[in-house]
């Protein structure tokens, strides 16, 4: 056996001079720098939205995604072609790309890079054609198999075109016309040698002035006339297409010739930092793979909550301990790469090494000198982000685990994940390349040896030059003009402007036309419906006016502010045109703990940064006890014969027997499940109606005796009435709804359950923490029917009509079931009332399914709506479906204001719709910063975690789903042994168009202003552009844009909006994402579903509005 | 010529070659059919299939035919070598086809959603059907050469299912190790096949194994020849099953999409290797031998697997593991004798094992419902003291389970190394000897790396 001396102290360089500690601090500090990048994704049960690059929100956005793609090696933006396409079909328009190109460039846009062409013309020919690049062999085959050298480029424009052919011959001809040479006399003599010398003999010449010009190199370009006029004949008889050729060959050789001329050096990638890299790119091997799948076997079993039914032995002496413990035992694992493990692990166990001592020994074996921890620590944390990531979330919110980890795990990972490297570098190092010299000078030796990855030859630079000079109009007789320094510009100006930078501007511009076309909704809305200065009631006094009193709506429904919500509020605007509707986060103010009949646990029902301070438990009535007792006992029972067959059935002889004895009627529910999703469904739903009592009660207030829990967390049993008040108020107010009360208010929360989704905590309600919002308005709705509660709110001026009742509600989005809660408490005289506002919200239940389905390819575009709901129940019980809901993929704007600004347009699901009063607000606007305060960081992390998953699905998103294998209960891996997977799976996010979040508020652009000026995170992400601001003004139809200056007053493009009949006119028979329209007046919506089937028959054509 | 039921049997098995040739034409031919075209392909075909399979087995059952044959005619025919295309349905392809039809409607109708919008939609139909034909084939067998066609592509289909999403490094890893595992074991039936036309001058088994109905039968192979083709039979059926020590490849197999983890893995595919066992009953009880080492492997696969399954800790490893551990028992049944007991055993197994794949992404829901239904969690066992300290022995056998017996790591060092030494010392023979004859120094190719093959 070989010696091991490679990874063992023995060898250690010369002990370190400086003190041990200091050291230790530097060591600490590069893991705390580290620790920042890996991902913040906690355990998947509860997924919780949140910027990707939380870490980067102090840098502007565009720096931090080029930032983050150098240090993740992931994608800023979407590809060029991408962006190409959507150019290509309209969505991102000429004069997006003009707008935001002068925008970007300012002053600097009229400079001229090469007459005539400005900067501006170049950087706009460079975003709008795509501008290939490849390597020199991939030149070689283009010159071969292609016309890429023979043609001018297809796309070029027609005036580039014509002027690089026309200049071409220009000077073509001014070279061969007698005054300046005798070329045509001689050609018949065919003497090569004298042509080339006129050509050369003009470069003499030009090489006594001071400066070279491109032309003295183009040898080739004579002898390419040459050739040419031995296949043509004399230049008269040359045809277009000889002339194209020699235009082209001969534009190629002078960009050729200028790009080696400038001697421009390009930037070097900087050196490799882990081993790991230098080694992979010398040998083909990769030291990741021998050290990943044993470091992901353990760290999985370490942070496992409960699944494999063995624990790891030790784990509680934390993880570098227990991986001693478990690795240093002898008789172990034969692989050759670790011999000599053990022994080391023994050592560190037995001479109690700590892992901070243990880092210390490694970067001292690997020779890694201590300025370049951090970014090698970082980059060796990021190899295995996932799980690092995880076991770091672990350590910090163990509160959000059923198992959490010690503190200080992830130095102990980074510990024994640097003690595997050491092995595995040395184990290929020696074997590959013989390398027999001690491990600290492993990355020297290969830093020598390395050849970096090629950088651009000049051929290849060229040949970018070569194709933005046909996009713009350079001739070869313009080029040839050029001297060096100009040529330098030509190049640095090119190479200036990268294809990262490129995607930036197309990106913008793509952002642009988006933005355009909501405020142009939004401004068109204004002027269409009647909410004009003229019929608006002053404000401050709007909200009293007897005159609303008087045209009472026939109910009100509170929603979530999702922007899934929009359509199902629009929907129920449009069957019941007397209905008024509002936005506020889900949870409704209400903050709780919540553990429902049959629970196991109380989850927390509000935003993740919250920690509520009461618990609330649903209790079954009292005339239901007993038989509730009984059928928990029949689901106990039932429980355990289910979980005892699964577990038998994983085990040996027991296993055999189940299999035996009963394995043959697994079939029934694998067809039935499989085959008729739907079916399946409604028994399930049936039968869990008869598992679980329905009669229920929510035990909401604080009594002296239940209030025990308190212990020493501060955690309540419920609420007092002051609290009561104070939630209900808090609401209303900032909803704006402080009188002309409804008979009956709904406040419906919202949430999703699918079946074979691992991530379906991330479709429930954000304002949640990613939790159900039912139980948040039920409780809202006990609260505001409560008495006593209404007298506290009338002496804090907060009148309740008597006549008023509040019902809460819960809307399953994925399904699109509603349920109402407590209907047994429900006041007689109001019942009549209940019953049509539920006529009308089933209805609006099933349009909205319809209009979800548009977008289900699976989904035929002719469905009913009453096929269509039940194809959303189908989807939301079926196995095989991986895209149970789209969920946020729509997600694009947020508007915080009245409804009346927004009502009446179709907005595709895409705002975020917060209902706010301008009217209502104090003069310090207190009410619109506490709505921002709470409303801005959901919706951004919503919004840039759905970019981010989007724009790189693999890179920050998870990938596709269907290799996912869920471990350790906490995440999901590809295959056996992956990194763990964190961000959004595909199927989640392929129709997002990542744009990021426009928040729209109604509110003069001084007011907010101020608020900006005292919230610092929201203004930290307006002037980092994490998000885009606006106002609307409360009285007009003013748009101001928030930029670096302040705020800019926005013109309007194109007010003009298509109007239709209904919803159903503007979304019918399309798929894809949709532009804004205004539904008409009160909608005659049966009609239209009865001609629904008639597709030739369209109520509207009106196609005409987004392209 | 054909009768009715010859025509019956004919459709069972063309059913699923019909839809592999279309699909598999249509690629070749870069005419790429939609979807939905594909789902109306497979659900025709399939129902075609199914049809008549009922159909056939209402014949067989009703007419108590225990046995049909369907001769496709001999192929070729040389003096000592007869190729002769034969199905066989009996008692125990009848169940086996059933159990597979069933399994490939469900996990097709599966799939058919699942793979939805996929890039590789087609191509995993591709796969899928083959895989199907090579079930029947294999299943329907009547001659050993027969059977090993079908063997062949149900491994090719799996080794390229596992490596579907083949943009990633790890999956065409992966697929590349179990293919390789496969090539291994098939050489075993390979050579089984040629022995058995050596020794007894045909494939057919009407006379290998006799013409009496499945589970009797009698082979005419003396007692060496027996307990030499049994021990090949059992070679190729441990690579196929993946038993000890070829069981590092089922972990692995888990890189591809979960219906085809559900069918493969947790269904048909493991199973082949018993299935096999159970087809080649009488030369395994011909010999003491055999039986006994089939018994032994099965009892060391089903200890291996039940060990390695309690600590893995994520959902498809550890079904993976389970599967194996019933396969290990059914292996041991067959080894006692008991087959009726063994295929009743494994088609039970084969229903629950698939719904528990395709119901595993639901881990995390089904968990909470069954916590609430209970009313306790079930990672107690975590906190309770019994685990507090763990003996040494038992610290040894958790590392023994959570790498998975070794079983990969003494597969390289001791078979695959050694292997390729012996390659390596013939390379450089040869080199020495042209170099010497050529009497010129030649440019030595580059030697392939070692972890290019084995792994880790």
């Amino acid at each position: 056996m070989e010696s091991t001396n490679y990874q063992s102290l023995s060898t250690l360089p010369q002990p370190s001079e400086k003190p041990i500690d200091v050291r230790e601090k530097s060591l600490h500090r590069a893991v705390e720098n580290a620790v920042h990048l890996l991902p913040a994704q906690g355990p998947i049960g509860v997924f919780v939205h949140h910027n990707t690059l939380h870490a980067l929100e102090h840098l502007s956005f565009h720096d931090a995604v080029q930032y983050a793609a150098r240090l993740y090696g992931c994608e800023p933006y979407l590809t060029k072609e991408w962006y190409g396409d959507e150019y290509a079909r309209g969505r991102i328009r000429k004069r997006d790309l003009v707008s935001v190109i002068q925008e970007d460039l300012a002053d600097a846009a009229d400079e001229t890079v090469v007459l005539p062409t400005t900067r501006f013309d170049l950087r706009l020919a460079m975003v709008c054609f795509p501008i290939p690049t490849a390597p020199s062999v991939e030149l070689r085959w283009f010159a071969a198999n292609t016309d890429a050298f023979r043609r001018l480029r297809a796309d070029a424009p027609d005036e580039a075109r014509r002027r690089i052919l026309g200049n071409t011959r220009q000077w073509v001809e001014a070279i061969c016309t007698p005054p300046t040479s005798s070329f045509t006399e001689r050609t018949g003599s065919g003497q090569r040698a004298s042509s080339r010398s006129s050509l050369t003999r003009k470069s003499a010449k030009c090489e006594k002035r001071p400066e070279r010009r491109v032309l003295s190199n183009v040898k080739a370009v004579s002898e390419l006339l040459e050739r040419l006029r031995k296949e043509y004949g004399t230049l008269d008889r040359w045809t277009g297409t000889a002339w194209e050729t020699f235009t082209v060959r001969a534009l190629w050789e002078v960009c050729r010739a200028g790009v080696r001329l400038s001697k421009l050096k390009e930037t070097r990638p900087p050196a490799r930092v882990r081993h790991r890299d230098l080694l992979l790119e010398a040998t083909g091997e990769d030291s990741d793979m021998l050290v990943h799948p044993l470091l992901i076997r353990f760290c999985a079993a370490f942070v496992d909550q409960g699944f494999s039914y063995r624990p790891l032995p030790d784990r509680e002496l934390g993880f570098f301990r227990a991986f001693c413990r478990l690795y240093g035992q002898k008789g172990g694992p034969p692989d050759a790469w670790r011999r000599g493990l053990s022994a080391e692990l023994r050592r560190l166990d037995e001479g109690h090494v700590t892992p901070v001592q243990s880092l210390l020994e490694s970067l001292d074996v690997l020779g890694v000198p201590q300025v370049e921890w951090d970014s090698f620590i970082a980059a060796t944390l990021l190899a295995m982000r996932g799980w690092a990531g995880m076991v770091h979330q672990l350590e910090i919110r163990g509160d959000r685990a059923a198992i959490a980890v010690p503190q200080g795990s992830l130095l102990d990972l980074l510990a024994v994940q640097l003690i595997l490297e050491r092995f595995a570098l040395a184990y290929i190092a020696r074997r590959s390349l013989d390398f027999r010299e001690p491990l600290s000078r492993l990355r020297r030796v290969m830093r020598a040896a390395w050849t970096p990855p090629a950088v651009r030859t000049p051929d290849e630079r060229a040949f970018t030059v070569f194709q933005v000079a046909q996009l713009v109009g350079w001739s070869a007789a313009k080029l040839s003009q050029l001297t060096r320094d100009e040529w330098a510009t030509l190049v640095r100006e090119i190479e200036g402007f990268p294809e990262g930078e490129q995607r930036r501007i197309l990106h913008l511009a793509y952002e642009r036309r988006f933005r355009i076309q909501v405020f142009d909704a939004l401004m068109a809305n204004y002027h269409d419906t009647g909410v004009s200065p003229a019929t608006l009631p002053s404000l401050r006094s709007m909200s009293s006016t007897p005159q609303r009193q008087r045209t009472a709506r026939r109910f009100q429904a509170i929603f979530c502010i999702d922007e899934r919500e929009e359509s199902i509020r629009r929907h129920l605007e449009e069957v019941e045109p007397g209905v008024e509707t509002f936005g506020v986060a889900g949870f409704f103010g209400v903050a709780m703990y919540y553990r429902g009949v049959g629970d196991l646990h109380a989850v927390p029902l509000c935003p993740v940064v919250m920690k509520p301070q009461h618990l609330v438990e649903e209790e079954v009535i009292e005339a239901e006890r007993e038989v509730h007792r009984w059928r928990m006992e029949v689901r106990r029972a039932l429980g355990h014969v289910t979980h005892g067959l699964h577990v038998s059935s994983r085990m040996g002889l027991l296993g055999a027997l189940v299999a035996v004895a009963l394995g043959v009627f697994a079939a029934l529910p694998l067809v039935t499940r499989v085959l008729f999703p739907w079916l399946t469904s409604r028994v399930r739903r049936v039968a869990g109606r008869f598992m679980l009592s329905q009669h229920t009660r929510l035990r909401l207030e604080r009594s002296f005796y239940t209030d025990a829990c308190g212990d020493d967390n501060l955690l309540h049993h419920g609420f007092t009435v002051d609290e009561m008040a104070g939630i209900v108020e808090r609401l209303l107010r900032d909803i704006g709804l402080t009188g002309r009360f409804s008979r009956v208010v709904f406040i419906i929360g919202h949430g999703s359950s699918s079946l074979n989704n691992p991530h379906e905590s991330a479709h429930d309600c954000g304002a949640c923490g990613g939790g159900h919002g039912g139980p948040n308005a039920r409780a809202f709705a006990l609260m505001a029917n409560d008495p006593r509660v209404r007298a506290q709110l009338k002496t804090r001026g907060l009148d309740i009509s008597a006549e008023t009742i509040f019902v809460g509600a819960y809307h399953n989005s994925c399904d699109d079931a509603l349920e109402l809660f407590d209907q047994d408490l429900v006041w007689d005289t109001h019942m009549e009332d209940i019953l049509a506002a539920r006529r009308a919200l089933t209805e609006a239940c099933q349009r909205n399914a319809h209009e979800r389905c548009r977008r289900f390819e699976t989904a035929p575009l002719d469905l009913s709506p009453e096929a269509a709901q039940r194809h959303v129940e189908a989807r939301a019980e079926d196995l095989a479906q991986t895209r149970p809901e789209y969920g946020h993929a729509t997600n694009a704007v947020c508007v915080v204001g009245r409804r009346e600004r927004t009502r009446g347009l179709f907005l595709d699901r895409r705002v975020f719709l917060v209902s706010y009063d301008p009217a209502t607000d104090d003069a310090t606007s207190t009410v619109l910063a506490r709505i921002l305060q709470a409303v801005t960081p959901v919706c951004t992390g919503i919004n840039l975690e759905y970019y981010f998953s989007r724009v790189d699905p693999t890179g920050y998103g998870c990938g596709t789903k269907l290799p996912h294998n869920i471990t350790a209960l906490l995440g999901v891996m590809d295959g056996h042994a992956s990194d763990l997977r964190t961000g959004l799976p595909w199927q989640m996010v392929e129709i997002h168009e990542p744009v990021r979040l426009l928040m729209i508020v109604e509110s003069p652009p001084h007011v907010l202003h101020g608020i900006l000026q005292r919230n610092d995170a929201l203004r930290r992400l307006c002037d980092h552009q994490w998000m885009q601001l606006a106002t609307l003004s409360p009285q007009s139809d003013d748009i101001s844009v928030y930029t670096r200056n302040g705020f800019a007053r926005y013109e309007p493009e194109s007010p003009q909006l298509p109007v239709v009949m209904a919803s159903i006119d503007w979304y019918r028979n399309r798929r894809e994402h949709l532009g804004f329209a205004r539904i008409g007046c009160k909608a005659n919506i049966d009609r239209i579903f009865q001609t629904h089937h008639n597709r030739e028959e369209r109520v509207f054509n009106t196609f005409t509005y987004n392209v | 010529m054909f009768d009715l039921t010859d025509w019956i049997c004919l459709l069972v098995a063309g059913a699923p070659t019909g839809l592999f040739l279309w699909l598999g034409l249509c690629s070749l031919l870069d005419r790429v059919p939609s979807e939905r075209a594909m789902a109306t392909a497979v659900r025709v075909a399939l129902g075609c299939g199914s049809v008549a399979l009922l159909t056939l087995a209402v014949v067989m059952w009703s007419g108590s035919m225990p046995r049909l044959t369907l001769a496709l005619g001999h192929w070729l025919s040389l003096p000592h070598y007869d190729f002769t295309v034969k199905l066989l349905f009996d008692w125990l392809a009848m169940p086996f086809i059933l159990l597979a039809y069933m399994l490939c409607i469900t996990v097709g109708a599966f799939a058919l959603r699942y793979m939805h919008r996929e890039p590789g939609y087609n191509r995993f139909f591709v796969m899928y059907a083959m895989f199907m034909v090579g079930v029947m084939i294999t299943a329907l067998a009547g001659t050993i050469e027969v059977l090993f066609a079908g063997w062949e592509l149900v491994g090719l289909s799996s080794a390229l299912l596992v490596s579907f999403f083949h943009e990633r490094a790890a999956p065409v890893y992966n697929g590349l190790r179990i293919w390789s595992v496969y090539r291994a074991s098939d050489a075993a039936l390979l050579v089984a096949a040629v022995l058995l036309h050596h020794w007894s001058g045909t494939g057919d088994f009407d006379v290998l194994l006799g013409r009496q109905p499945w589970p009797h039968g009698h082979t005419p192979l003396t007692d060496v020849h027996a307990t030499i083709v049994g021990l090949l039979f059992l070679v190729a059926a441990a690579g196929k099953s993946g038993l000890v020590p070829f069981s590092g490849w089922l972990p692995r197999a888990m890189e591809g999409p979960t219906p085809s983890s559900a069918v493969f893995y947790g269904a048909l595919s493991i199973h082949l290797g018993a299935f096999l066992l159970l087809r080649a009953g009488p030369i395994v009880q011909r010999s003491p031998w055999v039986a006994a080492a089939v018994m032994l492997l099965g009892l060391l696969t089903a200890v291996h697997a039940m060990l390695t399954g309690r600590a893995q800790t994520d959902i498809k490893s550890a079904l993976a593991y389970a599967s194996l551990t019933q396969v290990g028992i059914i292996v041991v049944e067959i080894g006692l004798g008991l087959r009726w007991v063994a295929l009743v055993h494994l088609i039970g197994h084969v229903c629950v094992r698939t719904l528990q794949f395709l119901r595993a992404p639901s881990l995390l829901h089904d968990r909470h419902q069954l916590e609430n239904a209970l009313g306790t969690h079930l990672h107690d066992h975590l906190d309770s003291p019994r685990h507090a300290r763990v003996s040494p022995v038992n610290a040894w056998l958790y590392r023994l389970a959570l790498e998975r017996g070794y079983l990969d790591a003494c597969l390289t060092l001791y078979v695959v190394e050694p292997l390729l030494n012996v390659f390596r010392c013939c390379d450089r023979l040869e080199r020495y000897w042209t170099t010497f004859l050529s009497g010129r120094r030649q440019h030595r190719a580059r030697d392939i790396a070692p972890t290019e093959i084995d792994t880790v």
